[in-house]
């Protein structure tokens, strides 16, 4: 161990944390939410959530550039409204980050009161906020990074030490690509990445807390009990089944999708003015004003409808142009019907996945900012027949507090009461596999795999002669292989010439504790028992930004010269 | 010999992450050495890494690697003792030290009816695993271990990748009666072409049934029924294997591995 003293951090890697330091630094947990943030520690006995200087615990996720000093949504103490009506403010950057402008969320994003630009040929979209009348470029990073850096600044002040380790909570329907993303909104704040967790997962660790300290009051047996977390929030949502005894929480099986309360907001927009898309094409003052106004407005009507049966909206866009209305709950699930049988098939795929039937569920759990929508606990509640949902968290806090609880174990804290006694098995939310057999995505860990995970399977040419094979990485659960998420690519050469159909090209990809996932190839010829080329490992993703255009190009390069085929299972 | 029987998976060739193995630990450590190299051709195999695939993928491994190699292990008692304390284990299963609660490097005797204190058995309580295995990954899990040493850290994925790989193994009927008798030092290739006429056509009739299943209903039955079969091809095996028969405990594998394809071609359709 002596002698190891220099060592290169991966290009992919961010720099390791010191490990040698007598007194573990506890992570923070962070809650980097599409509209909302949050931060939380362990301090000692149980989760804290920090506050800022106007005393609250729950900030919004936004930026807003003047002068050349951007501030974000924790230390600014200015109108907000006020600078969302001038374009200067952007937000739902969790929502962007990691996306080419060909996504459709990138396009749903278009109408909000600030730059989004497509040219729609699989590039980063161009995203701008208006100060002094210019546009002004950003990045999703660079958003995140600002305020995580307010985040920062506001957990040292509290904690009266520096912060370097975090745990954050991600959505489940990221890719491993827009996990490097976040990792470099994080770098670009000085913070060191100790775990990133499905946003539904942290919540299970609470959970598991929460089950773990009952058994020990009611000296129970702590038999295992299966939760359904749901977690729909502004931008994403969420699904996990999770088994959990004695303080470790299995996760059977994740489902996530894209949609979430900002998809509720753009239905009843354009409910409100079918014709904003192209009134607001331009993108002039005027016009973000008219958009910002209308947002405010049916944000407003949309969180009123939680506890009102009617709402009326009265408002003037400018221009003449006006909107007088009375929406009641109805009309708003009706707008929104395809939202919400979203939502039904998320649980019913991770019922599914989990091999778990609704009466085998002892507790539902509904948080997210979407669970104060009535529509949303009934149908889930009605999905669990009827069944009373879990009270024991709070909705808006219940994932930042199981980050903190697993930024404290994670950080090798103990407790004396056993309260960080606890352990989350996750697993992959994601299949993670190769294009083969054509234009197909062929899986080599399926998703929910638990992790740390190791598969492989075999491939073979499908030329004669073929002597090189393609490796295209992705990650998805789509059929197709260019609708799932590219990680990277590269080339297998020197297989040696003969029949198709003959070499063993053997894909084996492996995720370690880490959650680092490696792709190794190789190629093994009948009789054989050796590789005959040296084994290819690559650490994924290596994709950078602009991906979209690299597999076209790819495609138009080599055609189907390299293309490999899964070896088929007889009867 | 079908040539699929040559197909062999990457982890053959190649262990993960190399685990940096003290020179008095019970194998052979000279193949390992740096995190980042890969052993080549030399096959430092060890039982799990093998089973660490799905069942459909066992073929893959009968590329003529010895499992008796495995029980001849298995027989002859190595003396352990803890690589930290040099305590000696006071109870087997010896996967962490009881009095420095240091995990030990995985030791390739103890299969997978061992950690979970079963007898080599087909018919365990399935129920019983989960508790044990969250028990193991509660003291092996690297996510426990980070203020350890690199050293116990890759100990820790490593006994606890293996217990992943027995809780997954011992809990499927199928991937546990293959599991038993690769111990048997037998190996079955479930891609073996069907010879007997009357199973082939029974096959034949269940797979179109199951495309043309027109709603979850007829989905549902042909599930139940599948579901039968397999309850019945596995008591099958367990009389088989009580009795060491064998061919038998063979073919009726090779049933359930049918019948357990339908099950899944039709779950997909639901």
């Amino acid at each position: 161990m002596a002698e190891a003293s220099y060592t290169v951090a991966s290009d992919s890697e961010t720099i390791g944390e010191d490990k040698s330091s007598a007194f573990p630094e506890i992570a923070i947990g962070i809650d980097i939410g599409t509209s909302q943030c949050s931060v939380a520690v362990w301090n000692g006995s149980e989760v804290e959530l920090l506050k800022n200087t106007r005393n609250q615990k729950i900030m919004r996720s936004y930026v807003t550039f003047k002068d050349d000093t951007p501030s974000g949504g924790v230390s600014s103490q200015l109108s907000q409204e006020h600078d969302l009506l001038s374009g200067a403010t952007i937000f739902n950057m969790k929502r962007l980050i990691g996306r080419v402008d060909t996504d459709p969320v990138v396009h749903s994003s278009k109408n909000l009161p600030f730059l989004v630009q497509t040219l729609d040929i699989g590039v980063r979209p161009f995203i701008a906020a208006l100060v002094n009348n210019m546009w002004r470029s950003t990045t999703p990073e660079e958003v995140l990074a600002i305020f995580l850096v307010e985040l920062r600044v506001m957990a040292e002040a509290q904690l009266k030490r520096p912060i370097r380790n975090v745990v954050l909570t991600v959505p489940v329907s990221f890719s491993r690509f827009q996990l490097t993303r976040i990792e470099r909104a994080c770098a670009m704040a000085g913070l060191h990445v100790l775990r990133l967790m499905p946003e539904p997962t942290a919540v299970a660790l609470l959970y598991g807390q929460q089950q773990q300290q009952s058994s020990h009051d009611n000296m129970g047996s702590g038999s295992e009990k299966i939760a359904l977390i749901f977690n729909m929030g502004a931008g994403y949502c969420d699904v996990a089944v999770t088994a959990t005894a004695g303080g470790v929480s299995q996760i059977k099986a994740l489902a996530g999708s894209t949609i979430g309360g900002e998809d509720l907001l753009q239905n009843m927009m354009h409910y409100l003015l079918p014709e904003s898309q192209t009134l607001f094409k331009t993108h002039g003052i005027k016009e973000i004003k008219s958009m910002a106004l209308l947002r405010v407005a049916t944000e407003d009507a949309i969180h009123r409808l939680s506890s009102q049966i009617s709402v009326q909206i009265d408002l003037d866009l400018g221009d003449g142009l006006k909107i007088n209305k009375v929406i009641n709950r109805d009309e708003f699930e009706e707008v929104n019907r395809k939202v919400f049988v979203k939502c039904e098939s998320l649980i019913i795929q991770c019922l599914q996945d989990a091999k778990v039937e609704v009466e085998d569920v002892n507790d539902v759990i509904v948080v997210g900012g979407c669970s104060y929508i009535p529509k949303v606990k009934n149908l889930v509640a009605s999905m669990f027949n009827g069944k009373e949902l879990y009270n024991g968290v709070n909705p808006l806090e219940a994932a930042v507090r199981g980050a903190a609880v697993e930024g404290a174990v994670a950080s090798g804290i103990n407790d004396p009461f056993g309260n960080l006694d606890l352990l989350t098995i996750q697993a992959t939310p994601l299949a993670i596999g190769i294009r083969a057999d054509g234009n197909n995505f062929v899986p080599v860990i399926p998703r929910n795999t638990t992790m740390p995970a190791r598969r492989d399977l075999v491939f073979t040419t499908c030329h004669d002669n073929q002597t090189e094979a393609l490796i295209i990485v992705y990650e998805g659960e789509e059929k197709k292989a260019e609708e799932n998420h590219l990680l990277g690519y590269f080339k297998v050469v020197g297989i040696p010439e003969a029949p198709k159909g003959v070499p063993e090209i053997n894909v084996c990809m492996d995720i370690d504790a880490a959650n680092v996932l490696r792709v190794l190839v190789g190629v093994v010829m009948p009789g054989s028992r050796q590789p005959t080329i040296p084994i290819m490992e690559v650490r994924m993703p290596t994709v950078d930004d602009g991906h979209g255009w690299c597999v076209e190009a790819l495609n138009r390069k080599c055609g189907n010269t390299q293309d490999l085929v899964t070896v088929q299972k007889k009867v | 010999m079908s040539k699929k029987k040559l197909f062999m998976p990457l982890s053959t060739f190649l262990r993960r992450s190399l685990y940096s193995i003290p020179p008095y630990c019970p194998f052979d450590s000279s193949q390992f050495k740096c995190s980042t190299y890969i052993s080549l051709p030399t096959p430092p195999f060890t039982p799990y890494n093998h089973l660490s695939h799905d069942p459909s993928r066992y073929f893959l491994l009968n590329a003529g690697i010895s499992v008796k190699s495995v029980c001849s292990v298995s027989s002859q008692k190595i003396e352990t003792r803890c690589w930290n304390c040099h305590a000696t284990p006071e109870s087997a299963p010896f996967l962490v030290c009881q009095s420095c609660r240091s995990i030990q490097p995985a030791d390739k005797s103890i299969d997978y009816f061992d950690i979970f204190g079963l007898e080599k058995n087909y018919d365990i309580e399935v129920s019983t695993l989960e508790g044990k295995y969250k028990n193991w990954q509660k003291k092996l899990h690297p996510d426990l271990v980070h203020s350890k040493s690199e050293k116990e850290r890759d100990f820790a994925a490593e006994q606890s990748a293996k217990v992943i790989d027995a809780y997954r193994t011992l809990t499927r009927p199928l991937s546990r009666a293959i599991y038993l008798l690769k111990l048997e030092g037998i190996e079955v290739d479930e891609e073996q072409t069907v010879s007997d006429p009357e199973l082939l056509a029974e096959i034949m009739e269940i797979r179109g049934a199951v495309e043309e299943a027109a709603d979850s209903e007829a989905l549902n039955h042909i599930l139940s029924e599948m579901q039968e079969k397999v309850k019945h091809w596995s008591n099958v095996f367990a009389n088989a294997f009580q009795s060491r028969n064998f061919e038998e405990a063979k073919s009726s594998i090779q049933r359930m591995t049918y019948y357990e394809r339908v099950t899944d071609a039709a779950a997909k359709k639901l």
